[in-house]
């Protein structure tokens, strides 16, 4: 649930004002705690290693992670997911799924370059061994004519640019970044589409008009009822100003509210901190001193 | 009588009334005033005896008049009605006045005629205050009534008064004519206000209605600046309500009656019982009201005198007085004073007075730190004013406490530092701590019922085929849904909930701070140990170039050179005196003394036989073994004179010479110093003398004819004499007056002798200072410093004493040696009292673990990672939460091994925390004082738990209560971790 809530957060942020608008499903009513899968237990988390201390002789009892090991998971992810919220990744958006942390819808807008008005829609599988397994997978939903996407399955070859992935220094982020990356610098070494890579290298015209051809073909299913059956799936609608108009003004004025709402709330912390200085009581526009 | 009618009856004629033309009311008026004036004439009542038929007739006919004049409506476009008109040219109010003050002037007479102008006031149809025929009488009589009257007399008097301020808000024209008209009469200005001031701190109806009608004058200040200007400079207002609550409190119990062992702090069921409690409440609110309201000038005023009319002179010396009992109650009260207060300049009073005010030049905060480590009620009362000071989200506050000391990032080692900011993405923290579990306690191990109805089953298939369908599709391997079933800890999850409300609340609070303290701003580099005195050094020099810039207000002062520097040899003893406590449960009596009598590696360290005998009984007292309380009191109080006494034995072994030196001759010798320290009287000096506003009135305020209860403010005073004097007789002063500026004046001198040394010393000032130390340049002053270097800084236990100090005194702050990493003495004293919670009782682990859990939500990097942040490595000779933590794992599965009825009494203590963890429930939504109860106790323990069943464990099985806290503990600070994990990195506007 924690998580739910976070990404209906990121969700909101994270929409943008194209011409067609994304449709959120409502959410179905969610029993408290239980109906939600949880992602199994991943390898038990080594910490790294610390100098010897007093408490080196605790070990990590199985037990206790056997039973938190999936909040471990949850907590990772919902990290990861804040991280990606944090990089503001341009023309890309990602929702978790309903059904399960490890996997998240998204979708990409391409804004220039030869796939200039392609949206596509995708989807991120993490490993249930995260962060200590490989790196995600990016699946699109209608394979792009592209050499790093896998014309049957619709698969970017992400592990190309993630040979190992290291915990700590490898986020979904960068993931979601090579997945936008792909379609403004194209790479045609070692294609899974060998078509697509030979002729970006021999003919280009035809490359781009087959890109042409694909963008139209991703676009035309874009209002196609969403591939999985998942409540937070990503589903466009064209623009109902019934519901659009509403949401809209909300996305507008939401940029504004944080300072009206600062000046409304009362502030419950103290300070009287002079800036640059560690001195209790230093500022000199402490009320009393006015 | 004259205006005695009752209001019924005019009101019937009210009726009548309507309809009847004006000038039929003018002529019955006239008619009926001429009969007044014709009694008034003939009977005056100097000359010969007014009969009382006389004056009945004349009550009648007043009754008549004033009715009429009530009644008229004000002429065309706001002129008067003829009936006023005809008042005014007549001056029929003064003449009646005049008349009823002739004869004799009784309470039953003021009585009347307050009523009489309580009515008009109140229920005329037209402004009557406007003319000044009708508002002269009125102010003489206010003024008439200002003596000494009846208790009638009074409460008509503030009902009046209260109504006359009403009308002041309304309609503030009627403001200038008031001041005007005391004027005339050449008395003190603003009358109605100042006839209110005696009524301040009146309990019951009058005192309300008093207060409520200066609170109208109040925001009336707020706006003009006058009525501020008037009150400020001319009234006693400030003096009187400050002093008042001196006066109050000093009617408080000195010694509460503590319900039970339990018991930690006052709430509000406490003190609604203790009628001198709630009305010293009802006048600090009042306090509060008026800061929150009146113009600033008013507003600095009263918030200094009650800085120095109330907290220097009455509260701090009630924090120190001798016995235990006392000064548990008195904590307590300062708690619930800290609690009640909501107005953030009065909350900045009272926390610049335990943050940084000295008494008998030790820091309140210091002293009521070292107090946690107290055994009894007096330790845990401490901690929970704590719990109550850090739930404020206060900068200041957690500065002094904690951050300080861990700015500088001397605590953990160089390579940490970028280590400081990161964020924990998979948990480690968490798992390490849970990890902590004790096996006794691990999930699998607890016996149904009581987990299996905490645990949930976490399963495939519970959703319907939808999400078959999905895992056919996507039968790659990349599968989410586990397929056999486990056990997850519901309980787990309310503490993720609270960590998350816990952590966000707090995060909010924390945007109006300073600086982030993320190890980067405020920089380490520059807020070095050395750096922080040069800076407290410059500070103290600024303001005693420019004094007048703390004025009106000493409080927020940084830290002044003491007056003596002498240092204390004395905070040795206090040492070992509560290392006793400190390592008392662990350490057997026998032990103790084995340790006690080992050949002392410095012989002032050695305590004298008596104290090791009184420490002795001390443990045997932590172990249970005395239950008397009074007995212990006596032995603190033998303690303390004996500590006294070698306190002055020791100084007067090390500096015969001196001691017997004349004043003169001392100051002579010290001229290098004394030159700073003179310019310290003089700034006082002047302090003191601007105190003194500049309407001449003096700070002791002797509001002579006012009504406070002067008896009661001089007993205070003389309390606090007497106190003093006391402590003067002891050599207590000088010997306490080590202060934390030594290092700062030390190296003050450092800069004067060779500036150049310590200039270039930016990054090894320590050593810098340390050399000094070493260089015997020969001024008595650095004599002394010797002596303080060689037991702060060359102690072998070093450590030891970290952890375990009552010695605050001398650790604290600047003082300490900072050479030696050290996170301060509150973070130390709590994790000392951690490291024994196996024998401390239920309650303190409570306020104990609560604390810790509330610092560790605080978002500020240095805190987190110090608190959380298993991965952290630390200095050797910082203890750390998790170090601590771990030792308490060990002992408690030792414990677990050696017990074999162990696991079945847990069970028994989990069913009995949950009982009373609904019962604490169910409290809670009875009183609605949500600040009153431990955050922390409420969203304890475990939730959604089957009914518990009724199994009795004494909770004097400490060791197996401690057991379950930590398990839940474990859980609390994990959660606060996993939350921390992805709160606390989510920029502010989500």
């Amino acid at each position: 649930t924690y998580l739910n809530d976070f990404w209906e957060k990121g969700r909101s942020d994270g929409e943008e004002q194209s011409g067609e608008q994304q449709q959120q499903r409502a959410s179905p009513a969610r029993p408290s705690f239980g109906k939600k899968q949880l992602p199994s237990i991943p390898k038990n988390a080594v910490p790294i290693t610390k100098p010897a201390s007093p408490a080196a002789t605790a070990q990590l009892a199985n037990g206790t992670h056997a039973s938190y090991g999936p909040f471990y998971l949850e907590y990772s992810l919902l990290a990861e997911f804040t991280l990606v919220i944090k990089q503001k990744l341009p023309g890309i958006y990602v929702q978790p799924s309903y059904k399960s942390a490890l996997m998240w819808f998204g979708v990409i807008f391409i804004r220039h370059g030869l796939y200039q008005d392609g949206v596509f829609k995708f989807t991120v599988y993490i490993p249930d061994n995260y962060p200590d397994g490989e790196c995600p997978r990016v699946v699109f939903d209608i394979p792009v004519f592209h050499p790093l996407v896998d014309p049957v399955s619709g698969e970017l070859d992400v592990r190309r640019a993630f040979t190992k992935w290291r915990r700590n220094h490898n986020h979904i982020w960068q993931v979601l970044m090579y997945a936008r990356t792909v379609f403004y610098k194209i790479n045609t070494m070692e294609p899974l589409n060998p078509e697509a890579a030979v002729l970006y290298d021999k003919d280009v015209q035809l490359f781009k008009s087959k890109v042409v051809d694909s963008v139209k073909l991703c676009n035309s299913h874009l209002f196609d009822q969403p591939k999985m059956d998942d409540p937070y799936a990503i589903s466009f609608s064209s623009w109902n100003p019934a519901i659009h108009d509403e949401a809209k003004e909300r996305m507008f004025s939401h940029k504004r509210r944080p300072e009206d709402h600062q000046k409304g709330l009362p502030v419950s912390g103290l300070s009287w901190v002079k800036p640059g200085s560690t001195q209790p009581f230093s500022k000199d526009d402490n009320p009393p001193l006015s | 009588m004259v205006a005695n009618g009752n209001r019924d009856g005019r009101q019937g004629e009210a009726l009548v009334l309507k309809g009847v033309d004006p000038e039929t009311c003018m002529i019955v008026f006239k008619n009926h005033w001429a009969q007044v004036v014709k009694i008034l004439e003939k009977h005056d009542p100097l000359r010969s005896n007014t009969s009382s038929n006389m004056a009945s007739a004349v009550q009648n006919y007043v009754e008549h008049i004033l009715f009429l004049l009530m009644e008229e409506d004000a002429g065309q476009a706001g002129a008067m009605g003829p009936i006023l008109e005809f008042v005014v040219m007549e001056n029929v109010m003064e003449r009646l006045f005049l008349w009823s003050l002739r004869r004799q002037f009784t309470d039953d007479m003021k009585l009347e005629q307050l009523k009489m102008y309580e009515m008009i006031v109140g229920q005329a149809r037209q402004p009557l205050l406007h003319h000044k025929p009708v508002l002269r009488p009125l102010m003489m009589l206010l003024s008439s009534c200002s003596g000494t009257a009846g208790p009638e007399v009074e409460a008509e008097l503030v009902s009046l008064l209260n109504q006359l301020c009403c009308v002041l808000a309304k309609d503030q024209s009627v403001l200038e004519l008031f001041f005007h008209t005391s004027e005339d009469q050449g008395a003190a200005n603003f009358l109605i206000f100042s006839l209110l001031i005696p009524f301040i701190h009146r309990e019951g109806l009058v005192g309300q209605q008093a207060r409520d009608a200066l609170l109208l004058i109040m925001s009336l200040s707020a706006e003009n600046q006058r009525v501020a200007q008037h009150i400020a400079e001319n009234t006693y207002f400030c003096p009187v309500l400050a002093t008042g609550l001196s006066g109050l409190y000093s009617s408080l119990p000195t010694k509460l009656e503590v319900p039970g062992e339990e018991w930690h702090c006052l709430h509000r069921e406490d003190w609604l019982q203790m009628p001198t409690l709630v009305q010293f409440l009802n006048s600090l609110e009042f306090c509060n009201a008026v800061i929150q309201v009146a113009h600033p000038n008013i507003r600095d005023q009263l918030v200094s005198y009650i800085y120095n009319g109330f907290l220097v002179p009455v509260l701090a010396p009630a924090l120190h007085k001798p016995t235990l009992e006392e000064v548990m109650t008195t904590t307590a009260y300062l708690d619930l004073f800290v609690r009640s207060v909501s107005e953030p300049v009065l909350l900045q009073t009272f926390l610049s007075f335990i943050l940084l005010h000295r008494h008998e030049n030790v820091h309140i905060l210091d002293t009521l730190v070292s107090r946690i480590n107290t055994p009894f009620q007096l330790g845990t009362v401490s901690l929970a004013l704590f719990q109550t000071l850090i739930g404020l989200y206060c900068e200041d506050v957690m500065l002094q406490l904690i951050l300080r000391y861990l700015i500088p990032c001397n605590h953990m080692m160089l390579s940490q530092r970028r280590v400081v900011k990161e964020r924990d993405f998979y948990s480690v923290s968490a798992a390490k701590i849970l990890a902590l579990t004790p096996s006794c306690c691990s999930p699998e191990h607890s016996p149904p019922p009581l987990r299996q109805l905490d645990s949930i089953l976490w399963s495939k298939g519970t959703d319907n085929k939808t999400e078959e369908t999905f895992l056919e599709e996507d039968g790659s391997g990349y599968s989410c849904v586990i397929g056999s079933e486990i056990y997850l800890d519901v309980n787990y999850l309310h503490y993720l909930y609270n960590a998350r409300l816990g952590i966000s609340s707090c995060t909010r609070a924390c945007q109006v701070w300073s600086a982030p303290y993320d190890g980067e701003d405020p920089p380490p580099e520059e807020y070095q140990p050395s750096a922080l005195e040069e800076a407290g050094a410059r500070g103290r020099q600024a303001q005693k170039v420019n004094p007048k810039r703390s004025h009106p207000h000493p409080r927020p002062r940084p830290p002044c050179p003491p007056q003596t520097t002498d240092p204390a040899p004395t905070n040795q003893l206090e040492l070992e005196w509560d290392d006793s406590y400190d390592a008392g449960p662990v350490v057997s009596p026998e032990a103790a003394t084995a340790e006690s009598s080992k050949p002392p590696q410095l012989p002032a360290a050695e305590p004298p036989k008596h104290i090791q005998e009184m420490r002795r009984t001390a443990i045997m007292l932590v172990k249970g073994s005395y239950i008397e309380e009074s007995d212990f009191q006596d032995d603190v109080m033998v303690y303390d004179l004996v500590a006294k006494k070698d306190a002055r034995d020791t100084v007067d072994r090390r500096r015969p010479s001196r001691e017997t030196l004349p004043e003169s001759e001392e100051s002579e010798i010290d001229s290098e110093f004394n030159l700073e320290e003179d310019h310290f009287k003089e700034s006082s000096l002047q302090e003191k003398d601007e105190v003194p506003l500049s309407n001449g009135l003096s700070l002791p305020l002797h509001p002579t004819n006012m009504e406070v209860n002067s008896s009661e403010v001089t007993k205070g005073s003389k309390e606090v004499k007497a106190h003093v004097a006391d402590h003067n007789s002891n050599l207590q002063s000088p010997l306490a007056e080590v202060g934390d500026d030594l290092m700062g004046q030390y190296e003050e001198l450092i800069r004067t002798l060779g500036s150049d040394e310590a200039g270039t010393g930016g990054s090894s000032p320590v050593k810098t200072v340390d050399k000094e130390f070493r260089n015997p340049v020969v001024t008595p002053m650095e004599e002394d410093e010797v002596d303080f270097s060689s037991f702060s800084m060359d102690t072998p236990e070093l450590e030891k004493q970290h952890s375990s100090l009552f010695g605050t005194k001398l650790c604290s702050g600047s003082t300490r040696s900072h050479s030696v990493p050290f996170t301060g003495p509150f973070v130390s004293v709590l994790l000392s009292r951690l490291e024994n919670m196996l024998d401390n009782s239920l309650h303190v682990n409570l306020l104990l673990t609560g604390i810790l859990a509330q610092l560790a939500a605080y978002p500020q990097p240095l805190l987190q990672s110090f608190l959380l942040n298993t991965n952290m490595v630390f200095q050797p000779s910082v203890r750390s939460l998790y170090q601590v933590l771990a030792s308490l794992k060990n002992q408690i599965e030792q414990q677990a091994s050696t017990k074999k009825d162990f696991p079945k009494l847990i069970t028994s203590a989990q069913h009995c925390l949950l009982a009373r963890e609904s019962s604490l429930k169910g409290q809670d939504t009875n009183s609605g004082d949500s600040r009153e109860c431990s955050p922390l106790e409420a969203g304890r323990m475990m939730k959604s738990s089957p009914p518990p069943q009724p199994k009795t464990i004494s909770l004097a099985r400490t060791e197996v209560f401690a057991t379950v806290l930590f398990t839940e503990f474990l859980k609390e600070l994990a959660a606060i971790a996993q939350e921390h994990s992805i709160l606390s990195h989510v920029p502010m506007e989500e």
